[in-house]
């Protein structure tokens, strides 16, 4: 059981706090409610690339990183499709170096020319390392636009196209900052050995003055229905063939999520999972194969990816795919199948809890998605559901006419 | 008004609480490492085998290691895997230069259960013909993927180099290997280094000791019985080499040499310090010109890797293609001044603050302090020795970094291999 407490500032800031007296560290985390979905498609990659502005100094501070550094803090952040979120780990004892850089970045940027010039070079050269100089690397960046023809969930964080993040100005990043930024879009997470009272004087001081902004509307455009099997094949230099089938799902905050969620166990954890066992131990057609869902907030995707045994064609692997897909929907689960998968998302869920910063992330997590209680009834969630949720959930789910394929085609290198 | 210009008042991390595990005697050699200090019902165990891949050549110890619940005469790997899935069990294997190690994170209350089942399917690992033939036609197609990554093609380069007296550290996979391989060579490897292998137990959770002493004893007869002895000498060959990779993108860089470990235990701790600046932190040298100043990589780092009786340092980065010999001239720039000038006493106030900070860290917790201890453990030393990293970092000289930079960082003394 995750213990916390929860204040808001007049500007509309959600604080949270966890008081950990078994640490002599301190986490501040920062969950902004801004990612790549609010982006508009003439200029994707933002969202991303002003994570990486957040580090080029505030309106009173040059610089962020060393401050932090000099009171034995590290920190780092990341983007999603949905959120951006910032951590700071240092010593419990020289916490306020952390309030007073975050809530400064919070208040306003330094916004200089050599920071976006700069960092839109090392984005590009993350784009190269991450998605283009690697086997495979760019399937994501194809499967979303087979997969969403009008959300922004059609393209990566990363962006669609290294000339949005080439062509990048100091105009579109304030507006973006204007727009994104505010006290009232923040979940902020403080996590160590102190008393409530002196939390709520430190966040007081240092984020209290920060003036409101209006919360910008979200105004996404939704995703049609999808009513046909679609598919694209691409061909790469890459050594083996590779699948990738992409259900669509409902959103995060939908009852079935969990049940869906332990439906792709059921398919494509582990090596006893269906699909594991009989397409790669029983028929050999695949070298790997596995399911997970994106987990995203808006609607998801349920994906089942893999390789192909060598001479196996993807007309083979489809035909029993269908099949393995086709029992799961038509015969109740196994009470000890059913076991076996809550039982490692039990294990997960403790491994998860455990260590600072992870709870810190999770509450944010759970703030935005409506109540950071819900840290504290997920498992129980996972624990009542029963082999007939997971069927009348597959049913829905593992619908072919919701249902995108990227096949990856090996061409030979020429070597 | 609050004021936003001057910074909070610091205070520095200035002790470190260190716990050592419960020592459980296994045999002569061999001890099982038990830290019950876990607050909820997280519980992991590790066993340490001396069958890492300078064990024997053609990759019979990577395809050993892979194998290890692939069945026994008994038990299905279906099965076993089914078992250890069905206690909620999260099972891994990994491999290093020097050891093999398997993991199972999972409940406290199921550890015994788990331990039992993991300890049967290793020992009786039977090498079915069938599970050995997919084994490995899987792995030749991961081999063939890795082949398309510069930095897997940078770092065999580079081990060749770095290691360049000893076969047994330098050889990397081969495709060959994964179609000489016999059942009897992966039996016999098994026999001797798993079967005869063991090198500790370290479990980490809220387990009673009674339980701690059943598993200390099911370990008794595949415990070492001698101490494992490791080269004490691998030699480098200063070298500047590069291997092409059509379409690639990005090159990626490796530049390093055969240094020491904790048992040069002063020169060890004192290198770490020159090491953070130079490249181990956000705000080091190699990162504040070559990514936030001059945007050419996404990352550079640097590291001191230890082995068993020595270690080696390494840079390692990818960065654009038509970048590779400017950041070379970087990193050469960045060496070169630290082996010209004192660092100022505000940097090296930093990086005192941060290292303290990243030990307070790395120490927090039952888990973190585990590896703590093992990794002080496996050079014989004991947690007695981040006390001494402590007083190190609080009483290191620029001149001394100076002259560290001078005796073991000279740039005609580096393996340098590029691959893109």
């Amino acid at each position: 059981m995750v213990q916390f407490d929860r204040f808001k500032l007049n500007n509309g800031l959600t604080v949270l706090f966890q008081k950990d007296t078994t640490t002599p560290l301190a986490v501040v985390n920062t969950l902004y409610d801004v990612g790549a979905r609010d982006e508009s498609e003439e200029k994707t990659g933002f969202a991303h690339l002003f994570e990486h502005l957040m580090f080029g100094g505030s309106v009173n501070i040059p610089e962020f990183d060393t401050p932090l550094q000099l009171a034995g803090g590290e920190n780092n952040a990341f983007t999603s499709n949905d959120i951006t979120n910032y951590y700071d780990v240092l010593p419990a004892q020289n916490i306020e170096t952390a309030l007073w850089l975050e809530s400064d970045r919070m208040l306003s940027l330094a916004f200089t020319e050599k920071s976006l010039e700069v960092q839109r070079n090392v984005v590009i050269e993350e784009f190269k390392q991450r998605y283009l100089n690697q086997p495979y690397g760019d399937v994501w960046l194809e499967l979303r636009p087979l997969a969403y023809k009008a959300h922004p969930y059609k393209w990566a964080t990363i962006g669609k196209d290294i000339a949005h993040i080439e062509n990048a100005t100091m105009d579109d990043v304030k507006s973006f900052f204007k727009k994104h930024y505010c006290p009232s879009k923040a979940v902020l997470c403080i996590s160590g050995n102190f008393d409530l009272e002196r939390i709520k004087t430190l966040c007081e001081k240092w984020y209290g003055s920060i003036p409101p902004r209006n919360k910008a509307k979200r105004n996404i455009l939704k995703e049609p229905v999808q009513n046909s099997f679609r598919e694209k094949t691409i061909e790469r230099h890459v050594p083996a063939d590779a699948f990738y089938y992409a259900f669509k799902m409902v959103r995060r905050d939908h009852p079935d999520y969990f049940v869906i969620d332990t439906l792709s166990d059921a398919i494509g954890r582990d090596k006893s999972s269906r699909l594991y066992v009989a397409l790669k131990k029983q028929q050999n057609l695949v070298s790997s194969i596995s399911a997970f869902i994106t987990g995203s907030l808006d609607e998801g995707l349920l994906v089942i990816s893999g390789k192909l045994s060598a001479g196996i064609s993807f007309e083979q692997l489809d035909r029993s795919l269908r099949v393995e897909l086709e029992k799961i929907q038509t015969s109740l689960i196994e009470k000890d199948e059913l076991n076996r998968i809550l039982n490692k998302i039990r294990t997960s869920k403790e491994f998860q809890d455990q260590g600072i910063l992870n709870r810190a992330m999770n509450l944010c997590f759970y703030e935005l998605l409506g109540d950071a209680k819900l840290i504290n009834l997920e498992n129980e969630k996972y624990q009542n559901i029963t082999a007939n949720d997971v069927l009348r959930v597959a049913k829905k789910t593992l619908n072919f006419n919701s249902c995108s394929l990227l096949k990856v085609k090996a061409i030979n290198n020429g070597k | 008004m609050v004021n936003r210009l001057s910074p909070p008042k610091l205070k520095r991390v200035d002790r470190i609480e260190f716990v050592s595990p419960k020592k459980y005697r296994i045999s002569n050699h061999v001890t099982l490492y038990h830290m019950k200090e876990v607050a909820n019902e997280t519980a992991r165990f590790d066993l340490y085998f001396d069958a890492g891949k300078n064990a024997a050549s053609n990759g019979i110890p990577e395809f050993v290691n892979g194998l290890l619940l692939s069945g026994t005469k008994d038990i299905t790997s279906f099965k076993i895997n089914d078992a250890i899935n069905g206690m909620g069990g999260f099972y891994n294997s990994g491999i290093s230069m020097e050891n093999s190690v398997i993991s199972m994170f999972c409940l406290r209350e199921n550890i015994s259960t788990l331990f039992n089942t993991v300890l049967d399917a290793v020992c009786n690992v039977s090498f079915i013909k069938k599970e050995v033939e997919e084994f490995l036609a899987d792995r030749k197609q991961q081999h063939a993927i890795n082949l398309e990554k510069v930095g897997y093609l940078a770092h065999c380069g580079f081990q060749k180099k770095l290691f360049s007296n000893n076969e047994a550290y330098s050889s990397t996979l081969k495709a060959s290997d994964f179609e000489n391989t016999t059942a009897e060579q992966l039996i016999d490897f098994h026999a001797k280094h798993y079967l005869q292998g063991l090198l500790k137990v370290v479990v980490v959770g809220n387990v009673d000791s009674a339980t701690i002493q059943k598993i200390a004893a099911a370990c008794q007869n595949i415990a070492k019985a001698e101490p494992v002895i490791s080269p004490k000498t691998l030699i480098h060959l200063p070298s500047r080499e590069s291997k092409t990779k059509k379409d690639a993108v990005q090159t990626a860089i490796r530049v390093g040499r055969i240094l020491f470990n904790k048992k040069n235990e002063q020169d060890y701790m004192d290198f770490l310090i020159l090491n953070t600046i130079l490249g181990d932190y956000f705000g080091s040298r190699l990162m504040k010109n070559i990514r936030e100043d001059k945007g050419y990589t996404y990352g550079i780092g640097s590291s001191l890797v230890e082995l068993q009786e020595t270690g080696y340092f390494i840079i390692a980065t990818e960065v654009g293609k038509e970048l590779v010999e400017q950041t070379l001239n970087e990193i050469q720039n960045e060496i070169a001044k630290l082996q010209q000038d004192k660092i100022s006493n505000e940097e090296l106030e930093l990086v005192r603050n941060f290292m303290l900070g990243q030990l307070l860290k790395n120490a927090d917790g039952p888990y973190a302090m585990m590896d703590l201890f093992i990794s002080a453990e496996m050079h014989g030393k004991e947690l007695a020795i981040y006390n001494k990293a402590i007083l190190a970092i609080q009483n290191i000289t620029p001149e001394r970094i100076r002259d560290l930079a001078r005796k073991y960082l000279n740039w005609n003394d580096m393996c340098i291999f590029t691959a893109g």
